[in-house]
Parts: structure tokens; C-alpha cells; sequence
């Protein structure tokens, strides 16, 4: 192991360096290399994690990256939102008698002209968006960073006359930002293909004119190249956390391509990204983030029965008094927002539970409506709100779509990260025409509702991205453009409002949604027996009751006890979750 | 013509020739290197001598990429270098000063040029169809040509410019020289051009042509994603889609520059790594001014390039991938061979290139832009089933290869399924896998897909061999994602909802193209599913009209247009999948599927099965379905048991079965078919009834054997067995006994499809007609009070005239028929007697 003769988050390349120079002097042939890790990562990993310095990397986000010098350590916690692909770099070459090494870099350092002995390797390219609807209470807080950076200010201000001709665009997207709900409305409005194509700065910037009510400091987009991992382990629509190297050249930004080709094969996907507008991060080390990872102090506390159970009871408790006083809403809320895809089978996916409440009014919407959506906001880490209107439906891209002008996957409105929440208001949907964006708007959000897949478009042919978002559906009668899983008639009996909730209580909320969520579930064999006789009893009793009835109440029992943090069906909670329907019933009458 | 080769070749690299001087300004490694190299001499093959220096030239440039190298930074090139054995020796390293008694290797390797070059030669002179190729092995000029030379002379007739080279022919005949071309497709390509020059100039000793050798059809292609530094410079090929195509560039091969001062003209200038060095001084001894050359643009010698983007096909894409994309550069004849949409199969050379920071700079970016240098292009058809007709491959002069669709693992894989025998249970449970139940739909969806075999006497008389299902059922019998499921699995499926289908919708229709006004037939679902099937949704719902043009199309498979100046019959090889509603929302069993499904009978009796979807309350498949469910929820999805084949096996089943399977009847089942349909027509005679009911049709025959057709090629047999046969008559019965039972009699009665009313039912309604007249005969007076439907009804029924359970609908009927003969009046529910 080498010593500190090297600052891990000041110079992370000087350890590439000098882990690469120990490996050429003990005999790896650089040739037989090819691009895999020679002992770089291991000594990251171990200052990140067992050293636990992860902390101390700096997280990018506008604030930030007015402080990160290029070439140094950072975090990046983003959105795998496309893949443009590989891309071969010079990784080994020979200058002079020595192996010099060009992984996590973007230029080479000298000349390679003459040089015969170059190893060309392979990186993988991501571009990476901020979480698309991020809450505002996810972000870590602004002194921690502002500790971190005054360190970094110190040694660094002699440079940062350069660094701001390099930075100087993101400073300008360091003010307001309206929520994320508000900002998610007009990117669809004016379909997001633009904000994309015009790069973040003008995306930034424009969303800063508009009214803004809560401080969101997001993050720029990024394009992370990634070694040293296998292509399955990442897929589209992953939420990550990168640690790597962010480079920003001054000299790649005069990025004109070369005469000669330049004019077929200028289609090279980073020219539509400036560097100066979209950092690069050399990644050394990933790693994957749930739900959960969003929770402020990331407390690993066993899920005790008791313990939940007290959370359950008071979320509950509020959920109600949210929902004016209505306890069978509130207890299809709580199930609806601990709903999770676990399992697919031939396209069936099996553990949603989309919720479409029913009896909202125009005025009933401003008030229960807006209450619970700023509580689900609260509550869960990746919330959006999609206002239903003809206007809406025949304008916006719902499905990301592939620009083969630019070769980008320009993102859409449904291009969702993993177990995000998504509310539907139908109560704005008026009587109005749709065009043909209209009717395929209309077709997605019912794909996504019943199979919880978004058909992406690739103009030639579609693909069916797998997806896992709650939805809920809040309408006036039984939405038909949205079939939920279950519709329940909303009957308040008294009118909405909001309990002052201290923030360790939220927290707590959260953490419980976010964990008993992840929870495992199986079943006795007796309570197999049970469930499968009431099942066939059910459908004995009525006929119309399709399997995917028989699928929902299953799904139910299973969230029901999920909700008291067990891992097994007990007959208390399948008898309750009967009784629920009951009602449930009752009411649709 | 191997004993003259050699000695040229042997003797170039020792001549003292001008050429010699500029092997290093030959040096370039950018696109089209080849070609260029191709073009370099246009007068090459005109005179020995200027033969053998296109020979050096295209000799020193197999060594160029690295030679260059060795001769230290001249030009800020790329670095070639990719990722080949760094040589062992050094004598490769300056191929020029090389005596004669030294054979030439192409740099950094230990192939021999002279090998290489004689294999070749051998391989283009010897090589000969596997059934021939023993026998004339020995004998050099045998009177049976090889296969090349017989392309080569082919290509020279017809004034080609390229020759199609098989790579699977070359691995046959010198696996050896395969492995060489693949691993340095750019020296071995140089040599192949030259010996293939050296061939075409010795049959045709005056040709200028220059032909090009074009490789395809290699034994192994590589899929997009999993190209990697280490294929750089190799032969690859791949398949996937055209997404771009940009347009068509003219490259500079050949300048000519012109001295302003004298007008002299230089000789043409080849392009030199993709730059033209402009002459200085004027060549011509008297004059040489400075600076005073000139291009002449239209002297010069141009190419067509095309930068064209391939991606990778949809089934290549893992889950939660995007698909990757590869440039591709096409030049001359292979430009706009295709469009974007197209899927191809590419072969072609990959190579990287380096992003240079800025045009003026040198310093270059640590990256490389990977594009494929084609060589051959090939168009293939969509991953959907394929179907029989002519593809329209493009493979030149080269033949028509049959089977290269299907490689031969995954042929072997099906055959290897189709071995297993609950084959027939295995595709059954693999089709909508999601869907419950319903196993004979399913049954009957699986033989429609396979299809029966269409026949066509001499006489012109045709048999269709597709088979047309109707599906009709109560409202959320999952019909619908029945229809959907088909639509993505069958070839050129169509799927109209009846509702927005009108007549010419459906068939074809003429419209005037309204900037020429020339008549024009645009095609509707109906042709445009020609030879697939197409899925109709909501059939009731559909206008007559729309309807009725089915009827040419069900039985016929034509669609006949004549309107407007054109007459014309287009094709509509097609199977109809329908599927609608019963009339009033549910099936109402007391009445028949007529008057369930409100279609014509006439249309009704073109289907070969009509299921009726029935939702019946049945405990056994309620406890699976629980069963199901709950295993669902919590086993773990990946302990479950999946019998079942995914959609792509499955697509790749029928489509080989559909291709290469065509069952014949054998004469067991051929008899057993007879005797089976002999049986059914039997049936309507009831022993001790005078009434006959006819039970079959001869077009239930025609759908018998189309079935039993599909049910031996779900089991890749040529043969038809007894098997299918019977399990084509229970497919029938199944589907006619619910759709076809007569409710009075309970037997199959065919006359309920084809007239929509049964025998019995005709003679009850007749009875009953007859005793309503009796009854108002002796109840009613002419001119007399009025009486209510339902008076007549309550006298009916206590009157014992034979008929049993009259219903007021009946009564109706009865009334209404003699109103039209002018026995009687009615007004609402009062009946008057006239």
C-alpha cells in the first residue's frame, strides 16, 4: 500500500499514477491490461469506506461546483437517464521508455504521435440528470457543504481565476429553483426535448424566472464514464452515487470537430454536451441508491413490531385527519403508498396497488387535493404531480423519445426512477378533443397504470422500459383513462387540516415508508389454504371478479401486514384487508 | 496463371522501381484507405510493368500502418497499432529493402504475402461447390470451372465492379487463409484486389475495370455490444438497423491542378492520407513558377462516400439498456443501398480513428471515434416471423442463400423442441401465457399462427391454407389481449378495431395522387396483411358494408377493386382473427350464435373455428387460478416453474415451421379423415327422426385438413398423422359444439350457421305460426276489437297444440309473419285481425 504521499480527494490522479506505475514495475504488461483495474480501485474503496471518508467527498451541486477544482474527488448522485454509449480511449501508451497511463483522464498529457505502444482501452458513457422529482428535504443541508468547501476555497483561490472561466455557467444557476412540481409541469409544457437540446444552463436558468416557493439546489447533469463494471450491473433509469474524478478541460471546450469527417460523423453525442456546461466525472466507484438512501440521517435501525407499529397508528392517524376524517381512504392510502413491484410475470406486474380516489370536486380538489399532495411530498422522497388536462395531454412527451438528430434519448415525462410517486389529477380533465400526442399520451399513462411499463420511443421501432411508480389517480368519477387497481370513493366528513409535525416525527414517517417497504414477505401454508378458499369463494360468490381482482386482494393482505413491519400473512390482517373491501364495496354502491 | 503471378510478384518489390520512392508518402490509415488504393493507378493493369507497381504500391500498404511507425513521427497520424502481437522480429519492418530470396511478411506478423497471395489464388481458381470440389481437385484446368472464376467471368460481362467472395467458401476451402483475412482484413484484402486484378486482366486482357473484392457472410458476427478495443482492424459483422443516413459525399480520389501561368496540366495526384499535397512549383521544365497551381475541379476524380448509422436491433437490447450505435462507411456502389428503417447485416472492417482537439491543433484527444469500413451489406428481414414469399435479399451475383435466416444452432434448438413430445401442450401454454385458461382457443389460435398448406392446382383452382377464427364472447374474457398477443407475434399482422374499419379501409381504395393525378391503389389491413393475420377487433361492430368485403377475402384471398380506371385483383393471403361481442352485451344461450353475434351466416360459415368464450362458473379452475395468484405474491418468481417458451423462441418456432415444414396427408390420415367426416354427416340423421339435419359442410373438409395441416408442423413433421386428424376433428367439435348446438336439439347443427336458423327451430317456428293463425281464426273476427300480444300468448298456452313453451318473442314472430300476409294488423302490442 503506498503511503499519503498523495491527497486522495485533492489528487485522486496522483493514486492512479502511482498504483499504475507499482503495477508496470512489478511486470503487468500494460498490453494484457486492458482496461481493468490494476489496483487503484481497492485503495478507493478503502479510503471511502472502511477510512468511512465518503462523507468528506464533496457532493456536486451547483453550490458546489463553484468550489470543486477539476481533478479532484467528488460525489454525484444522479439518474441514469441515457447511454450513449462506449467509447475507445488511448487507456496505455509509451512515452519515452516509460507506461503512462490515461484512464480517468479526458486528454492525454503528451503528444502520442510518435509513440507506437498504445493500448486502447474501452469506458462506458452515462449521462446522468439530477433525480427527476427529487423532494426539497432530500438535499443534504447547505452548511454541511459549506464546511467542506471553505477548506477547499482556501487552497484554491490563487487558481480560481481559471477554475471560473471553466465554472463560471453553473454559477448562475445557484438561485431559486420552484418545486419540483411546478418545474415538472412546464418542462412538459414546453416538452422537454428543448430544455434538453438547449443544455442545463438554459434550463437552470429559465426555471429560476419562474415562481419559486422552496429553495431546491439541484444538481447538473452529468456525463459519468464509467471502468471497470459490468454493463449489466447499471441500467437505465438507476439512481446512482458516483465517486469520481471531475474533469473540465478549458481546452476540450473548443471542441470543433476536425474538418475531414467532421460532416458524418459529427453525430458524436458529447458535442451536444459542452463540458463547460456538462461536467465530467470519471468514475472510480458506484454504488446503487434506494428509496431509503434519500433519508436524511440514514439511521439502520431494526424494524421492531413494535416500533412500526406506533408509527403506523400515528402516520395513520394523520393520513386521516388529512383526508377529512376518512379512515377507509387513509388505511388504501397507507397500503397504496407501501405498494412496490417485487415480482413480473409474463408482463403481469405483481405488488402495485394504483389508488384512483373518486368524489373529488373542482373544490374539493383545492383542499384535500393540494393538502395531501404537500404531505406526500413530505413524506416521500420522489413525488410528482401530473395535472390532467386535454391541454396537457396533446402538448407534453410523456415517453422519452430518441432524437436520432442529436442521438439522445431526450427524456420524458414517465421516464421515472424506481419506486417514484406519481398523481394524477383528473379532476382539471374537461371535455376537449385529443389529437394523436393526445391519444398516445392516454395509451402510455394506461400502460404504465396496468403493467407499469413506458413504451420509449425509438421512432423505428418501441421498447417497453420496465418501471415502478405509485400512482394516484384523484377524479371525480372512476377514471377510465386511468384503470387503478382500486378505486375508492373519497368521503370526507369533516374538512382538512394540516397538524403542525415536527421534523423527527416526519422523519421518522419516512423512514418508515422507505424501509417497511423493502421488507421481505412470504406465507404459511395454512394461511396459503385460507387465502386460496377465500379466493375461490369470492369468485364462486361473483362472478365478475377477474384474476386481476383475485391478484389485488392478495397484494393487499401482503401490504396490509407489511404495514405492522411482518414478514408473513397473518389471518388478523387478510381479515382485515377483507373487511376493507367490504366497505370499500359498500361505498362503490 | 499461377506460374506467371508469382514470378511478378517477386520481382516487384526487387525492381528498382519509381514507386518504390514513396511507399512511405503511400502510408495513410484513414477511411477508405483501400479504395484509395484501389484508385490509385487507373491504368494499372494497361501494361505489366505499371501492373507491378500498383503491386508494390498495394504491397507497401499492408505494411503502412506500422511501417510508419518504424520511420518515426512524419505525420501525426493515428496510432495503428491497435492491438496486434507486437512483432517478435524486425525484419518485417522495412519490407522494401528485402531481397528477392526473402519472402515478404506482412508487417508485425508472420504471414507471408506470398502465401497469402497463392492461397488466395488457389482458393479463387479451385474453389467449387461441395459436391463437386472432390473430383476436380487435382486437376487445374478441368473443363468444370471453379465457382469464382465463373463469378469473375460473370462480373466482367456484365461490367461489374465487385465480386461477392462467400467467406464461408474461403473457411471451406483454407481455413487458414479465413483466420488470416478476418484477423488483418486490410493486407489480406490488398492481396485479394490484386490477385483478383491479376485473374480479371488475364481473361480480359484490355479490361480498365477495376474489380473489388467484396467479402460477406462471415461464420461468426458479433454483436454491436460486444465490439471491443481488441476487434479493432479485424473483419466483423453485424446486424442491425439503419437509423441515419447522411447524404452523399463526394470524396476527392485524384485531383489534376493546372499552372496558371503555362496552362500545363500535372498528371492526376492521388489523395495521400486523406490530403492532397498541392504541387509547389510548376512541373513543366520551362516554365516552373511558384506557387501558380491550380485545381481543376471537374478533372478530377471523385467518389460517392455515405456515413451511415447502424444500430442495434430491439432483441439485441438487455433489459434497461439503450440500443448502441456504430458508424458505418460506405463508399461507391454500397452507398445508399439502404434507408433508414433497414436492417442489415454488415460486413466490414472496424477501425478507430483519433479525435483530433481542433482542425489547426495536433495535439489529439485521448479518444477514438470506431466507425466500420463496409465491405458488403446485406438486407434482412424484421425479427418478426418470416414468411414464405421471395425476400428480396441483395446478393448480387453471389446465389440466393435459403437459409442463412436461420443459423444452425438455433434450427437445431428448434428441432430440438420440436422433438419433445408434449410439444403441442408446451406452445399451447406458451401462447398468452398470461391469459387463463381458454387452452382450445389457444389451441386453435396455435394452428391458425402455424397455418395450414395453401394449394394451387394446375387448373387455377386454389386452396387457402390460412385459418380464420372467430372469437365471440362475453365482455372481459380477455378476447381483446387474445388478439393483441397474436398482432405481435404473427408476420405482417394488422390490427384494426372494427369500429374505425370501413370498407376501403380494409381492402384497398383508389385515390388520385394529387400532384401528378395519376390513380393510385393505397393498400388497406387487409392487403397490407397479406400473408399474415389480420386481427379485427369488435366485429360486430363493423358496418355491413365493411363487412361484406371480407367475404371475397376469407374464401378467395383477393381483394378485387374496380372503380376509377383501375381494375385490379391484389393478394390477401391473409387469416382473419375477429373476435366480437355477443349482441346484447352478454351471450344469451337461449338463443344462437346468429342472433348472438348479428353477422351474417354467409360470413359466419368462412370461419374454420368460432369459439364462443364463455365465462362459466367452474370451482376446479377458480382453485388453480387462486393457486396462481397466490404463488404469485410470494414465491419467488424465479423458483417458479416456467414451462414455457418466451416470445422470441416462439416467434422463431412458427416461423420455421412455417418456412421450411409442409406437411403432407399420409393415407392413414387421409382416411381417417374421410371416415371422420363421413361420421359427422351421419350424425344429423337421428335414428327414428325423419328430419335431416345436415351437420357438415364440404368447407368443413377444406378447414379439417388445413388444421390438421398446422397440427403436424407444430410437430416439424412432413408428415400428416392420424393424430392430427382426430385432434382436428376435436378442435372442430369443441368450437362447433358451442357455437353450433342446436338449443332445442342438442346435436351440431350446421344449418344454424349457414341460414341462422335450425331445422328443428323451423319446424317449431312453423308449428307455431300455423297454430297463431288457428288461434286468431276462431278468437277474432275481421274488423273485431283488438287483442293484446299477451292475451294471445295466455290463449296459446292453454290451448294444447303441440307447441311447447311458447315465449312472447316467438308469438312476435309468428304475428309479424302474418302481417306480411296480410292476415292480420298490428299496432304496438294489439293485434287486429284484417
Amino acid at each position: 500500500m503506498v503511503g499519503p504521499q498523495y491527497d486522495f480527494l485533492s489528487n485522486p490522479l496522483g493514486a492512479v499514477r502511482s498504483t499504475f506505475d507499482t503495477a508496470i514495475a512489478s511486470g503487468t504488461d500494460p498490453s494484457s491490461l486492458e482496461g481493468r483495474d490494476w489496483g487503484a480501485l481497492p485503495l478507493f474503496r478503502h479510503f471511502l469506506f472502511e477510512q468511512s471518508r465518503i462523507s468528506q467527498v464533496p457532493l456536486l451541486t451547483p453550490t458546489t461546483i463553484r468550489f470543486v477544482r477539476p481533478n479532484t474527488l467528488v460525489r454525484f448522485r444522479g439518474m441514469i437517464q441515457d447511454m450513449p454509449g462506449n467509447e475507445f480511449y488511448v487507456g496505455a501508451y509509451k512515452d519515452g521508455s516509460m507506461w503512462r497511463t490515461n484512464k480517468f483522464m479526458d486528454v492525454l498529457q503528451s503528444p502520442i504521435c510518435s509513440s507506437a505502444d498504445t493500448r486502447i482501452w474501452e469506458r462506458r458513457l452515462l449521462y446522468c440528470v439530477p433525480v427527476p422529482g427529487l423532494s426539497p428535504w432530500t438535499e443534504v443541508s447547505a452548511e454541511e457543504f459549506g464546511n467542506l468547501s471553505m477548506d477547499w476555497m482556501s487552497d484554491s483561490r490563487e487558481k480560481r481565476m481559471r477554475d471560473d472561466e471553466s465554472s463560471d455557467m453553473p454559477v448562475s444557476c445557484d438561485k431559486v429553483q420552484d418545486s419540483p412540481n411546478t418545474k415538472r409541469m412546464r418542462e412538459g409544457e414546453h416538452s422537454s426535448a428543448a430544455s434538453h437540446s438547449s443544455g442545463a444552463a438554459t434550463d437552470i436558468a429559465s426555471s429560476t424566472t419562474s415562481l419559486g416557493s422552496e429553495i431546491v439546489s439541484n444538481s447538473p447533469p452529468c456525463i459519468v464514464k464509467i471502468y471497470d463494471s459490468p454493463e449489466s450491473e447499471m441500467k437505465l433509469n438507476d439512481i446512482f452515487e458516483f465517486v469520481g474524478i471531475l474533469t473540465s478541460d478549458p481546452e476540450l471546450q473548443e471542441d470543433n470537430e476536425d474538418g475531414d469527417l467532421s460532416d458524418g460523423f459529427s453525430e458524436d453525442t458529447l458535442r451536444h454536451f459542452p463540458p463547460n456546461q456538462v461536467p465530467r466525472l470519471h468514475c472510480f466507484i458506484h454504488r446503487k441508491l434506494g428509496i431509503q438512501d434519500f433519508l436524511q440521517n440514514n439511521h439502520t435501525v431494526e424494524p421492531k413490531p413494535d416500533l412500526v407499529k406506533g408509527l403506523r397508528e400515528a402516520l395513520l392517524r394523520h393520513l386521516t385527519t388529512i383526508l377529512g376524517n376518512d379512515d377507509v381512504t387513509s388505511h388504501f392510502m397507507l397500503l397504496h403508498l407501501l405498494s412496490k413491484v417485487h415480482a413480473r410475470d409474463n408482463g403481469l406486474a405483481v405488488g402495485k396497488l394504483s389508488l384512483n380516489l373518486t368524489g373529488f370536486k373542482k373544490e374539493t380538489v383545492s383542499v384535500f387535493g393540494k393538502q395531501l399532495t404537500l404531505v406526500l411530498k413530505k413524506l416521500l422522497p420522489l413525488t410528482f404531480c401530473i395535472p390532467l388536462t386535454v391541454e396537457y395531454l396533446n402538448t407534453v412527451s410523456l415517453a422519452p423519445k430518441k432524437n436520432y438528430d442529436t442521438n439522445r434519448l431526450e427524456t420524458g415525462v414517465l421516464q421515472l426512477a424506481e419506486g417514484s410517486h406519481l398523481i394524477v389529477d383528473e379532476t382539471k380533465l374537461e371535455a376537449g378533443t385529443l389529437n394523436s400526442v393526445g391519444v398516445d399520451n392516454c395509451r402510455l399513462l394506461k400502460n404504465l397504470m396496468e403493467l407499469q411499463e413506458v413504451e420509449y420511443d425509438f421512432k423505428y421501432y418501441k421498447m417497453d422500459m420496465k418501471t415502478d411508480a405509485q400512482l394516484l389517480v384523484m377524479s371525480e368519477g372512476k377514471s377510465n383513462i386511468l384503470p387503478a387497481d382500486v378505486i375508492v370513493p373519497f368521503q370526507p366528513s369533516t374538512l382538512s387540516y394540516s397538524e403542525a409535525v415536527t421534523p423527527e416525527v416526519l422523519e421518522a414517517w419516512r423512514w418508515y415508508l422507505a424501509t417497511v417497504r423493502q421488507l421481505t414477505h412470504s406465507i404459511e401454508p395454512e394461511m396459503q389454504k385460507v387465502v386460496e378458499r377465500d379466493l375461490v369463494a369470492a369468485r364462486q360468490a361473483d362472478r365478475t371478479l377477474s384474476p386481476q381482482d383475485l391478484s389485488r386482494l392478495v397484494t393487499m393482505g401482503r401490504l396490509m401486514s407489511l404495514s405492522y413491519g411482518e414478514s408473513s400473512l397473518s389471518l388478523e390482517h387478510w381479515q382485515m384487508v377483507k373487511e376493507l373491501e367490504r366497505l370499500r364495496k359498500q361505498r362503490l354502491q | 496463371m499461377a506460374s506467371d503471378s508469382s514470378p511478378n510478384f517477386n520481382h516487384g518489390p526487387s525492381s528498382p522501381d519509381d514507386s518504390l520512392s514513396s511507399p512511405i508518402g503511400n502510408t495513410f490509415s484513414s477511411p477508405g484507405s483501400r479504395r484509395r488504393r484501389r484508385s490509385s493507378t487507373p491504368s494499372a493493369s494497361a501494361t505489366p510493368s505499371e501492373r507491378r507497381s500498383r503491386f508494390a504500391s498495394s504491397e507497401a500498404t499492408p505494411t503502412a500502418p506500422r511501417s510508419r511507425q518504424s520511420v518515426g513521427g512524419r505525420v501525426p497520424a493515428t496510432p495503428t497499432s491497435t492491438t496486434d502481437d507486437v512483432p517478435a522480429s524486425s525484419d518485417g519492418g522495412d519490407g522494401y529493402d528485402m531481397d528477392d530470396a526473402r519472402p515478404t511478411f506482412v508487417w508485425g506478423t508472420s504471414i507471408s504475402v506470398e502465401d497469402v497471395n497463392d492461397a488466395i489464388h488457389r482458393f479463387l481458381r479451385d474453389f467449387r461447390e461441395a459436391s463437386s470440389s472432390q473430383a476436380d481437385d487435382n486437376g487445374l484446368h478441368l473443363h468444370t470451372e471453379g465457382k469464382y472464376e465463373k463469378l469473375i467471368r460473370q462480373v466482367i460481362e456484365v461490367e461489374g465492379d465487385s465480386l461477392d467472395v462467400n467467406a464461408r467458401d474461403v473457411f471451406d476451402h483454407d481455413p487458414d487463409l479465413y483466420t488470416k483475412m478476418v484477423r488483418y482484413p486490410l493486407e489480406v484484402l490488398a492481396i485479394f484486389d490484386l490477385v483478383l486484378m491479376n485473374m480479371v486482366s488475364r481473361l480480359k486482357p484490355m479490361s480498365e475495370k477495376h474489380i473489388q473484392t467484396r467479402i460477406f457472410n462471415l461464420k461468426s458476427s458479433t454483436s454491436m455490444r460486444n465490439l471491443n478495443p481488441s476487434d479493432i482492424e479485424r473483419m466483423v459483422s453485424l446486424k442491425g438497423m439503419i437509423i441515419r443516413c447522411s447524404s452523399i459525399i463526394p470524396e476527392i480520389r485524384e485531383a489534376i491542378f493546372r499552372c496558371l501561368v503555362c496552362g500545363f496540366c500535372c498528371d492526376p495526384i492521388p489523395v495521400e492520407r486523406g490530403r492532397i499535397t498541392e504541387p509547389t512549383i510548376c512541373l513543366r521544365e520551362e516554365c516552373q513558377s511558384r506557387n501558380s497551381m491550380t485545381l481543376v475541379h471537374n478533372r478530377c476524380r471523385f467518389t460517392d462516400k455515405q456515413i451511415v448509422r447502424l444500430q442495434e436491433t430491439p432483441d439485441e437490447i438487455p433489459e434497461g439498456g439503450t440500443p448502441h450505435t456504430v458508424s458505418l462507411l460506405l463508399h461507391d456502389k454500397l452507398v445508399d443501398i439502404g434507408k433508414p428503417g433497414d436492417r442489415v447485416e454488415v460486413t466490414g472492417i472496424y477501425r478507430a480513428m483519433t479525435v483530433r482537439v481542433g482542425p489547426t491543433q495536433r495535439t489529439v484527444k485521448s479518444l477514438f471515434k470506431t466507425y466500420i469500413d463496409c465491405l458488403h451489406i446485406k438486407k434482412t428481414h424484421k425479427s418478426r416471423m418470416q414468411v414464405e414469399d421471395a425476400m428480396d435479399i441483395d446478393s448480387g451475383p453471389g446465389r440466393n442463400e435459403d437459409g442463412v435466416f436461420f443459423e444452425e444452432e438455433k434450427v437445431a434448438r428448434l428441432k430440438e423442441i420440436s422433438k419433445r413430445p408434449d410439444i403441442y401442450e408446451i406452445l399451447t401454454k406458451s401462447l398468452a401465457p398470461n391469459i387463463w385458461e381458454l387452452d382450445d382457443v389457444k389451441k386453435g389460435l396455435l394452428c391458425q399462427l402455424f397455418g395450414g398448406n395453401a394449394l394451387k392446382l394446375a387448373s387455377g383452382a386454389s386452396f387457402r391454407g390460412d385459418i380464420n377464427i372467430l372469437l365471440v364472447g362475453d365482455p372481459g374474457t380477455s378476447k381483446s389481449q387474445l388478439l393483441q398477443y397474436i398482432h405481435k407475434l404473427s408476420p405482417r399482422g394488422i390490427y384494426t378495431s372494427g369500429r374505425g374499419s370501413s370498407a376501403v379501409g380494409l381492402t384497398a381504395y383508389v385515390a388520385k395522387d394529387p400532384e401528378t393525378g395519376e390513380t393510385v391503389l393505397e393498400s388497406g389491413a387487409l392487403v397490407l396483411s397479406d400473408r399474415g393475420i389480420c386481427c379485427i377487433d369488435e366485429f360486430d361492430k363493423m358496418s355491413d358494408n365493411a363487412r361484406s368485403m371480407l367475404h371475397e377475402v376469407m374464401e378467395q384471398q383477393t381483394v378485387s377493386i374496380a372503380k376509377a380506371g383501375i381494375i385490379a385483383s391484389l393478394n390477401a393471403r391473409t387469416s382473419v382473427l375477429a373476435c366480437a361481442n355477443p349482441s346484447g352485451s352478454r351471450y344469451n344461450p337461449r338463443l344462437s350464435v346468429i342472433d348472438n353475434i348479428h353477422l351474417p351466416p354467409t360470413l359466419l360459415s368462412r370461419f374454420d373455428l368460432i369459439y364462443l368464450i364463455l365465462d362459466k362458473a367452474d370451482e376446479q379452475t377458480d382453485r388453480r387460478l387462486a393457486k396462481h395468484i397466490v404463488a404469485l405474491h410470494f414465491e419467488n418468481p424465479e423458483n417458479m416453474e416456467h414451462d414455457v417458451l418466451d416470445i422470441s423462441t416462439l416467434t422463431d418456432y412458427v416461423s420455421y415451421a412455417r418456412k421450411h415444414i409442409h406437411p403432407q396427408l399420409s393415407d392413414e390420415a387421409a382416411e381417417e379423415l374421410t371416415r371422420g367426416y363421413v361420421e359427422i354427416r351421419r350424425r344429423g340423421n337421428f335414428p327414428g327422426s325423419s328430419k335431416k339435419v345436415i351437420t357438415a359442410t364440404p368447407r368443413q373438409i377444406e378447414s379439417l385438413i388445413r388444421l390438421s395441416e398446422a397440427l403436424a408442423r407444430i410437430r416439424f413433421s412432413e408428415w400428416v398423422e392420424k393424430d392430427d386428424v382426430a385432434e382436428a376433428f376435436r378442435l372442430l367439435e369443441v368450437a362447433m359444439q358451442q357455437s353450433a348446438t342446436d338449443h332445442s336439439t342438442g346435436t351440431i347443427d350446421m344449418d344454424l350457421i349457414t341460414t341462422g336458423v335450425s331445422a328443428s327451430e323451423r319446424i317449431r317456428r312453423e308449428s307455431l305460426l300455423q297454430a297463431t293463425r288457428n288461434l286468431i281464426m276462431e278468437k277474432m273476427q275481421i274488423g273485431g276489437p283488438s287483442m293484446r300480444l299477451i292475451e294471445l300468448l295466455e290463449e296459446l298456452k292453454k290451448q294444447d297444440t303441440g307447441v311447447s313453451e311458447v315465449h312472447l318473442n316467438d308469438l312476435r314472430n309468428a304475428i309479424a309473419n302474418l302481417a306480411t300476409e296480410g292476415f292480420v294488423t298490428m299496432h304496438g302490442d294489439s293485434v287486429k285481425r284484417s
